[in-house]
């Protein structure tokens, strides 16, 4: 009978159902499934597995001793998409990687149904990531944190977070993923910090700084004047900037 | 006069005119520089550049684009802050410019700043506005993320270099392709005064490269390297002449990059083109970007593109597909055999799917299918193309054959070139009607 692990959609819970399921039944028909995202199928045994931050360094560990760091990266990447069966297609690469000679160039076999559905992820993940570095915008508030509002579909702070890191070090700041009610936070001259499980005060993100007005208006003006009227080419601007995008920028709202 | 106006003019006011004047400047990017913040200040630049929103016109905004001053002593036609236009005029002052730069920045709107000027009473003067500009905004606002400046031609080498020091791209306008339409058109500037300033900052960054390397914290002079741009369609150049300029420009000046700016009638002027409803000339200014790549990537030279008898690009077909229609003698190229420079020169083969080719055919032989997963646009190669002696399909090696299927498949070509704002709904194709003549109004 197949075995099913259940998770959570987390790191630490994939990676926690990859060391059980690793340890136990590697082997044998096995699978990883995510709880809420799952349709049960019939011949198949679920577990639920119990998480906890010990067998996620571990399974991390393996991964990059064995598959090296690139493929972690991949995989680390894959697991932060929306895909419900990411998890299974993770596992199976590792699964799949013990079969070929040299492990570590597991990523290059983009013939595995599984190692290309990771690569996939992997990619779209990085190309929504790299979307949020150039469409993000803060807002100034009383207290002079800089905060910020996204929707992406991935998990994509951790992405973003080493850049705005770089790029702001004297600043406090905050950034809110609204779809999966994440916090990334970082506080002038020290390392980010991302928070799970706090409601957003709305009150306090609503309490703008008395310039953050002034502001906003110069950018908006300043993105109308900019543009070429002979030239206009509203189909071009929505090739780039997609209508999804737009309903966290300053300049389109 | 305009001190007064000046005086009562709102910062937002400023921004309104001034980067509204800035908006034909065509460049507006952040890349060919790699730099992290040190701790100290704010920004960093990334190598491949970051554009962050996008404007009606479809081009990006990367950058804070402005003029220092729209006040100009020069008088040139195409311009429309020229001396005899009637506009408002004002200047920011060094603080409203890094005050600005520094907001936008904090809020993640720019990736840092991009200052063109007027010319304010004199080159030198204007200049040294430019640099106490840029010293504050390096220096005592710490801004470490990318500045792009224009070299204003005329300026003392002393002052172009000390501006060098702070900006990581610069720019000398060359306005137009020839010294004839610059004559015409730009009476107070000279081909020498703009050349100038460009050969200064390539002699400056060649030594600052050596200094580099005996000394590793040197300050590096322009890292980003310098780029210019040209007004197509004002003049009567041809596109050849203008390519052949363009070229030039990589080889002996060793530009970055050469922007194309189509030619948009803001003033009304005898030794201007009249006014039309056409519009600026986007698609001639897209054959040339087209061009340009093969220039900078693909290793083609401008004469093989055009020439004398030839001297405009097609306006049906890339310049890629045409030089190729052109050389049927080279085609078809085996894949598994061909070196990498003749495949960068296949229609629909770029230079990541070349080198993709070279090295997976190490592996195997290459059959059409895995062209296709290494992002070859296989519509427009197939004609050109071989796996182990074999096409994929039959084809003719027919100029004018292939010439029509690929316009079949082509780019999207703007109305006005295909000569249809609607077409009717019609039980008959009328499609092979049309293809049928395109040979013929080529001639």
């Amino acid at each position: 009978m197949k075995q099913v692990y259940i998770c959570q959609d987390t790191i630490i819970g994939v990676f926690s159902a990859i060391h059980d399921a690793w340890m136990e039944n590697r082997d044998d028909d096995s699978g990883i499934a995510l709880r809420g995202q799952m349709m049960p199928k019939m011949f198949c045994e679920y577990t639920e597995v119990e998480e906890n931050e010990q067998k996620s360094i571990a399974v991390e560990r393996l991964i990059k001793k064995n598959l090296g760091y690139n493929a972690y990266w991949d995989i680390y990447h894959a697991l932060l998409s929306d895909d419900c069966e990411k998890a299974d297609a993770v596992y199976h690469t590792m699964l799949d990687a013990r079969q070929i000679k040299d492990s570590k160039r597991i990523m290059e076999h983009l013939s595995n149904p599984h190692v290309a559905r990771v690569f996939e992820l992997s990619r779209k993940v990085g190309n929504e990531a790299h979307i949020f570095t150039e469409f993000i915008r803060f807002r100034e508030l009383e207290n002079g944190v800089l905060f910020s509002e996204i929707a992406p579909k991935s998990q994509v702070l951790t992405c973003i977070a080493d850049h705005f890191t770089n790029r702001f070090p004297l600043e406090n700041w905050i950034v809110y993923d609204q779809t999966h009610e994440i916090f990334l936070a970082h506080q002038a001259r020290r390392k980010w910090v991302l928070v799970q499980g706090e409601a957003l005060n709305t009150e306090a993100a609503g309490k703008i700084s008395e310039k953050e007005g002034k502001f906003e208006n110069l950018w908006k003006m300043f993105c109308r004047s900019i543009s070429i009227d002979e030239r206009g080419n509203p189909n071009l601007q929505r090739g780039h900037l997609p209508i999804c995008y737009r309903k966290n920028m300053t300049e389109f709202n | 006069m305009t001190e007064i106006i000046q005086e009562h003019m709102s910062i937002y006011d400023k921004l309104n005119i001034l980067s509204d004047a800035a908006k034909y400047d065509v460049a507006c990017t952040s890349s060919g520089v790699d730099r992290q913040n040190d701790g100290t200040g704010m920004g960093n630049c990334q190598k491949a550049g970051i554009c962050h929103s996008f404007s009606a016109d479809g081009r990006c905004i990367s950058l804070l684009k402005i003029l220092f001053t729209n006040e100009c002593i020069y008088d040139c036609k195409y311009c429309i802050n020229r001396s005899s236009n009637d506009v408002v005029r004002t200047s920011f002052t060094p603080d409203e410019i890094c005050t600005l730069t520094m907001e936008f920045y904090r809020r993640n709107y720019i990736e840092g700043l991009f200052l063109s000027s007027g010319i304010l009473k004199s080159p030198n003067y204007t200049m040294e506005l430019i640099y106490a500009a840029l010293y504050k905004l390096r220096h005592e606002c710490n801004f470490q993320g990318y500045i792009h400046v224009k070299a204003i031609p005329g300026a003392s080498q002393e002052l172009v270099q000390r501006v060098g020091f702070l900006a990581d791209r610069m720019s000398v306008n060359l306005e137009l392709p020839t010294a004839e339409g610059l004559k015409k058109l730009a009476p107070h500037k000279s081909r020498k005064n703009i050349l100038t300033p460009m050969r200064l900052v390539q002699q400056k960054m060649q030594d600052n490269r050596q200094e580099i390397v005996l000394y590793k914290n040197a300050p590096r002079f322009v890292p980003a390297g310098q780029s210019t741009q040209m007004i197509i369609g004002a003049t009567p150049e041809t596109d050849y002449q203008i390519l052949s300029v363009a070229e030039s420009l990589y080889k002996r000046f060793e530009l970055k990059r050469v922007f194309y700016s189509a030619f948009v009638a803001v003033n009304k002027d005898s030794a201007l083109p009249a006014r039309t409803d056409e519009g600026p000339p986007l698609l001639r200014e897209h054959r040339l970007y087209q061009a340009d790549w093969l220039l900078r990537y693909y290793r083609f030279e401008a004469d093989e593109l055009l020439n004398e008898k030839n001297p405009n690009f097609n306006v049906f077909l890339d310049p890629k597909c045409d030089w190729a229609l052109k050389h049927l003698e080279y085609f078809p190229v085996e894949v598994n055999r061909a070196d990498y420079n003749t495949l960068l020169r296949v229609p629909g083969i770029g230079c990541k799917s070349a080198a993709r080719i070279v090295k997976a055919r190490r592996m195997g032989i290459l059959q059409f299918e895995d062209l296709k997963r290494m992002g070859v646009v296989l519509k427009r190669a197939l004609y050109f193309l071989t796996c182990s002696g074999r096409m994929m399909y039959r084809t003719k090696m027919e100029e004018d054959y292939i010439m029509r299927n690929l316009l079949n498949t082509g780019e999207k070509l703007p109305d006005s070139v295909s000569g249809m704002t609607f077409r009717q709904l019609s039980l008959f194709d009328d499609m092979n009607f049309r293809e049928a003549q395109v040979p013929e109004i080529l001639g």
